[in-house]
């Protein structure tokens, strides 16, 4: 069982980054934005199960956690929230939509032509990483980060209660 | 080709789409879950890298992210929703008030 | 403080006091100052004199270092020789005696506080001007003086017409000092030093880099620009605006002088040059000559003073271009007293008439105002040269040493100079009859006003008619030999030097009596004259036309250069466009780049995609 499933783990890496793929591509071109929002979740769920069979777990159960699960939801919430079938809405595409793509297909060249060979083949044998590993580190030297990421999200609270609170303010007066 | 490279031309591919997709479409609400795309590419690129490397820093870093991701998407709805709110529509070519 | 310092500075002291508190302290207090100090300033100049001649050598002071470069430095010095003791003796003393006359002349006038301390600026800058030892502090004196011109030739500056003939003297002198600083340019460049009696030795201990002709060239066209002659005369006609004490003092006795005093100063260049000397004599002559036909013809009493005045200034430009600079400095003394006495004069006529100056208008004024009739008939006969006054004995030698020169005397020369004396004398002695003698011409309300001019004016004139008398007898070419050595005789002309003094003497005469004929009873003859040369007249009288030949060969061309090129091409098109059109570039190139700006989000992302890529790129080239 475990050669099978080993055997596996190369054609499961390009199924998933194939769906991941059309994922995006199905981002940018579907019509009714609740459609959009339900291919990036797919896609990131994908993301996660590529992050499962690169051997790190926990960080695929934080994508789905984080990202499925609070950012999404709330975008999701947001597009429910806000009527879709606008009047003023002129079709899909923006007017820059060719020199978009023909930009988009550039930079997309660079960048492939700049990673090329940056890393060398599958060299020596990484060490994994696992939970344990992670969390030492990440509270042992990067505790600097760690405070700071708290900072952060309470700047975030902070900040859309003002956001929200000002504009019902002002509305009111 | 190998799974390093595989992944890297992946997480590429997604950035490129996520920023056409942000020059593409007329409404803010997709426009944001494409910069969202453009954010899971690079943490595809970081995790790639770490686990080549094998040091924590790579885990890290794709933590951060996370948190920063969550933060920005927490103080960018509620300003979407202003500016809907006043301008009473989605698309973003109604912002043009800082036109010079 | 050192004695000549003192003669400079005391009336510049006056000239502050005077300018700065002269309203306040009222008119009495200014006269005492205004004169007082001059005259304090003459009686230093006096001992001085002794002290030369009890010790025979010339006194340099050193007032003050004005700049040093390194090795050479320049100076303010004081240089009191034989020359320099003369002209300030004249300077001083007759400054001082119009200075006395001035009380009398300006009583009623508002600004007299203003006109003393004017005066009194004049004085320390000619005595600047003759004291001084270098050609840097001469040019600072020179400068001065005609500052001092232009602020008293404007001095009722409420009309403008005398405005303007103050900014003419100035202006033209200014071109004459262009050729005077080239000059010093040229002297520093080969000499390394501007002090005179280093240039004078310089130039007599052998020869020198520069061509001595250039330099006199250069200093003499300094010289046309001061001393009014052929072609920067045209300033001293029209200088007469000011009040009459002023044209005595400048325009006559001192500052016109400047230029005189200056070759003199510099015999030993002009003695080696050889080419500039001629022309010093010929356009001296040519001065003296054309004035004199002009002043035949004029009506304004003070005007005919003037081309007097130019044409005397000729006379000594002859007698330093034939290399007699003693001589020169001789008719400066003489024509000193008998100019100032005769313009003192026509200032009392003008004031006995209540302001009027027009010759025309005059007549019989001898027996109203005698002691100004007798103190002008004094000075004619010096300035026509009749013995024994003092006008012939130093016009006769200006004549002998024009023919008999071996530096450059000839019969022409002395011919065109004796033409020149016979009508000095017939001009001159018209304005005496014109003036004084026949039947009154005056206005009925004028001749009732006929009054004799105070003892502050009298006085004067009569100390200055008896200068113009007994003047002749002070020996100055012999006393100047030790500095300026008298030319060198042909021997051939030796023969004719007493029948010269008799054509001198008969010239004089001969004017006297002409005059007498023409101009005598009612004025018939003249207007005969007048209708018969009427062509001739005109121009004389429009003094050749020469002021309208400057005004459109330079005037009006400039004019239009400065306006046309300069200000509407030069000024408003280039300076004034080329700053608007970079305005206005900064402009239409900000209002296109702001097309940016659109205020779309899709095009500021597409900008950030294509910034990246092409960073990208770049970074690859670049490695």
């Amino acid at each position: 069982m475990n050669e099978f499933l080993a055997g596996l783990e190369p054609l499961l890496m390009y199924v998933f980054a194939f769906c991941a793929l059309v994922g995006s591509i199905l981002v940018v071109a579907l019509r009714q934005p609740m459609r959009v929002a339900m291919a990036l979740i797919s896609t990131m769920i994908f993301l996660g199960g590529v992050y499962g069979l690169l051997g790190v777990h926990f960080i695929a159960a934080f994508q789905v956690l984080i990202y499925v699960g609070a950012v999404m939801v709330f975008m999701v919430y947001v597009i429910m929230l806000l009527d879709p079938r606008d009047p003023a809405l002129r079709g899909r595409f923006s007017p820059l939509m060719v020199p978009g793509i023909i930009g988009g297909l550039l930079l997309a060249w660079a960048l492939v032509h700049a990673v090329h060979g940056l890393l060398g083949s599958a060299t020596s044998t990484p060490a994994r990483f696992g939970l344990k590993e992670f969390s030492v580190s990440f509270l042992n030297e990067y505790w600097l980060h760690f405070e700071l990421t708290s900072v952060l999200l309470l700047a975030a609270v902070v900040a859309s209660l003002a956001v929200i609170k000002g504009a019902s303010g002002r509305d009111r007066g | 080709m190998d799974k390093a490279q595989l992944l890297l031309s992946l997480a590429v591919a997604m950035f490129a789409i996520g920023m056409v997709g942000v020059i593409i479409r007329r409404n803010v609400l997709v426009m944001l879950m494409c910069m969202e795309l453009m954010l899971n590419g690079v943490n595809l690129s970081l995790v790639t890298f770490a686990h080549q490397s094998g040091t924590t820093i790579g885990a890290v870093l794709v933590f951060l992210i996370f948190v920063v991701a969550t933060a920005e998407i927490a103080i960018a709805i509620p300003i979407v929703l202003m500016l809907v709110k006043r301008k009473h529509t989605l698309d973003p070519d109604a912002y043009t008030d800082l036109k010079g | 403080m050192q004695a000549l310092t003192l003669i400079v500075i005391l009336p510049l002291v006056g000239f502050l006091i005077n300018g700065l508190a002269g309203n306040k302290l009222g008119q009495k207090a200014v006269a005492v100052i205004g004169c007082g100090l001059p005259i304090v300033s003459f009686a230093i100049t006096v001992s001085m004199f002794m002290l030369l001649m009890q010790t025979g050598e010339a006194r340099i002071e050193t007032v003050y270092t004005w700049a040093t470069f390194g090795k050479t430095s320049f100076e303010i010095a004081l240089y009191f020789d034989r020359l320099s003791a003369v002209m300030t003796l004249i300077v001083t003393g007759i400054g001082s005696l119009i200075h006395i006359y001035s009380i009398g002349y300006m009583k009623e006038d508002a600004s007299f506080a203003r006109f003393f301390a004017y005066l009194n600026l004049f004085l320390f800058f000619m005595l600047l001007l003759v004291l001084g030892r270098s050609l840097l502090v001469m040019f600072v004196g020179w400068e001065g003086v005609g500052l001092a011109s232009y602020l008293l030739i404007g001095f009722w500056f409420e009309d403008p017409v005398n405005a303007k003939a103050g900014k003419k003297a100035f202006i033209t002198n200014r071109v004459g000092d262009a050729g005077f600083l080239l000059g010093m340019f040229l002297l520093y460049n080969t000499l390394g030093t501007l002090d005179l009696d280093r240039i004078n030795a310089a130039f007599l201990a052998g020869p020198v880099a520069v061509s001595a002709s250039l330099v006199g060239v250069f200093l003499f066209i300094g010289a046309t620009g001061k001393s009014a002659q052929i072609p920067l005369h045209v300033w001293l006609p029209d200088a007469m605006a000011g009040p009459t004490p002023v044209s005595a003092l400048i325009h006559a006795a001192t500052m016109v002088t400047a230029g005189v005093y200056m070759i003199a100063r510099l015999n030993g260049l002009y003695l080696h040059a050889p080419e500039a000397s001629t022309l010093v004599a010929w356009v001296g002559a040519a001065t003296a000559f054309f004035a004199a036909t002009v002043a035949i013809v004029q009506t304004d009493i003070k005007k005919v003073l003037a081309y007097s005045t130019v044409s005397q200034l000729g006379f000594m430009f002859v007698a330093l271009g034939v290399g007699a600079y003693g001589v020169a400095v001789f008719h400066l003394l003489t024509h000193a007293f008998f100019k100032a006495c005769l313009f003192l004069g026509a200032g009392s006529v003008i004031h006995a008439l209540s302001g009027e100056q027009d010759i025309r208008k005059m007549g019989g004024l001898a027996k109203r105002i005698p002691v100004t009739f007798w103190t002008f008939a004094i000075a004619t006969g010096a300035i026509a040269g009749l013995p024994p006054l003092s006008g012939f004995f130093s016009k006769d030698e200006i004549l002998w040493f024009a023919l008999a020169s071996e530096h450059g005397g000839s019969v022409a020369l002395m011919a065109v100079m004796a033409v020149t004396a016979l009508m000095t004398a017939f001009y001159m002695f018209r304005l005496l009859w014109l003036t004084f003698m026949g039947a009154s011409r005056m206005e009925h309300e004028v001749e009732h006003h006929v009054h004799e001019s105070p003892f502050s004016m009298t006085g004067v004139l009569m100390v200055l008619a008896a200068l113009a008398a007994v003047g002749g007898f002070i020996p100055i070419p012999h006393f100047l030999e030790p500095i300026a050595p008298l030319p060198k005789t042909l021997e051939s002309m030796h023969a004719f030097h007493v029948p010269l003094v008799g054509l001198a003497i008969a010239m004089g005469v001969a004017g006297l009596v002409a005059a007498a004929f023409v101009y005598r009873g009612d004025l018939a003859l003249p207007k005969r004259l007048l209708e018969r040369f009427s062509g001739l007249h005109a121009l004389l009288s429009g003094k050749y036309f020469i002021d309208e030949l400057y005004e459109n060969l330079i005037h009006r061309p400039l004019l239009w250069i400065s306006d046309k090129v300069f200000l509407n091409f030069g000024d408003r098109r280039l300076f004034d466009g080329t700053l608007n059109g970079m305005a206005s570039l900064a402009k239409s190139s900000g209002g296109v780049l702001a097309r940016v700006q659109t205020g779309s989000l899709h095009l500021y992302v597409l900008l950030v995609m294509i910034g990246s890529f092409l960073a990208l790129v770049w970074s690859w080239a670049h490695g």
